[in-house]
């Protein structure tokens, strides 16, 4: 609910910056790795767009499949929440380059 | 029809004040310290019995998240600590903006050790960086050695797990091993604890450990 309250702060925003009356389209990017559920996201959506000039909008979500970087055999592999550990080298690898994301990415309205 | 690129984190305003605040607790050399669990695994009780023992070693002040009551704070006022209740009024995670006007409560100056006990929830503290040093997730043997594996950023992002109600282990089929082995695969560096709140076993243990955290600073 939080989260999608930031959405929509930040639709309110762009929506009086560029002139908007209504909203189209949304896009989120979301990392596998932040424990958002996409049922819960999508009803906080529908929650906080009814009469809104966002009612009508599609909300697309984008997920991101999460990754880490091994320094010692110079790769990037990817991880899952149960196995963080280079398939290589098999040290543990707690820096993530992908799969953490939160990000409102676009909007699209007229 | 108007494309608009945002780019921006949903979390971004969050994690700045949660920046903010981990600079404030290191500058007044407060060690802090996010406590998670669900509701039920005994967050409180430990808190009972962490500052019964600390008290006397450490200044303690504790920051209590509750969706609307004070029971738990009430609780902990009776061993005599520093205490700053937070009501979330049905939010299911503290975030950092509270912990900000929670920390102007105190003396800062004063204070060792900060525990902020969060709202009973395995989920959505884990996306909420209040700005302490480390989080400690609390699980209890009732609940089934297969909640990491379920609710993996929580423990993912802990430092220490304490294992509460191990007096209850061998009444279930909790199983250790298991436990073990799913945190350490997700987590390598995390720390465990086996404790009892009903009968002392293993307090002491986390009590030298955060003793140590916080006088090695």
């Amino acid at each position: 609910m939080s989260v999608m309250a930031n959405v929509f702060a930040l639709i309110e925003e762009k929506l009086s910056e560029h002139n908007l009356s209504r909203v189209t389209k949304v896009v989120l990017k979301v990392g596998k790795l932040t424990c958002i559920e996409e049922s819960s996201l999508r009803f906080a959506f529908t929650a906080f767009a009814h009469k809104t000039p966002v009612e009508e909008a599609e909300l697309i979500i984008n997920w991101v499949e999460p990754t880490a970087y091994c320094e010692n055999c110079r790769r990037e592999f990817s991880v899952t929440f149960r196995d963080q550990t280079c398939p290589n080298c098999s040290q543990f690898i707690r820096k993530k380059t992908a799969g953490e994301e939160l990000q409102l990415t676009q909007i699209e309205g007229e | 029809m108007k494309e608009i690129d945002v780019m921006e984190d949903l979390l971004a305003e969050n994690d700045q004040l949660a920046a903010e605040n981990r600079q404030l607790f290191k500058e007044q050399n407060v060690f802090t310290v996010n406590l998670v669990g669900s509701p039920g695994c005994g967050k409180t009780s430990l808190l009972e019995k962490l500052l019964g023992e600390l008290n006397q070693k450490l200044d303690l002040g504790v920051i209590e998240g509750d969706l609307y009551t004070d029971k738990d704070a009430a609780r902990l006022e009776k061993i005599g600590s520093q205490i700053v209740q937070v009501n979330t009024g049905g939010g299911c995670h503290l975030e950092a903006e509270q912990i900000k006007k929670a920390a102007g409560k105190f003396t800062l100056a004063k204070l060792d050790l900060l525990i902020i006990e969060n709202v009973g929830n395995l989920v959505c503290p884990a996306s909420f960086d209040l700005g302490e040093e480390m989080k400690i997730t609390v699980l209890s043997v009732p609940e089934g050695n297969d909640k990491p594996v379920k609710y993996p950023a929580m423990f993912a992002k802990s430092e220490v797990v304490i294992l509460n109600k191990i007096d209850l282990l061998s009444k279930t089929n909790f199983s250790r091993d298991k436990f073990y082995q799913d945190l350490k695969a997700m987590n390598e560096e995390i720390k465990i604890f086996e404790v009892s709140c009903t009968t002392g076993h293993g307090i002491s243990r986390v009590c030298e450990y955060l003793k140590g955290k916080t006088v090695s600073r």
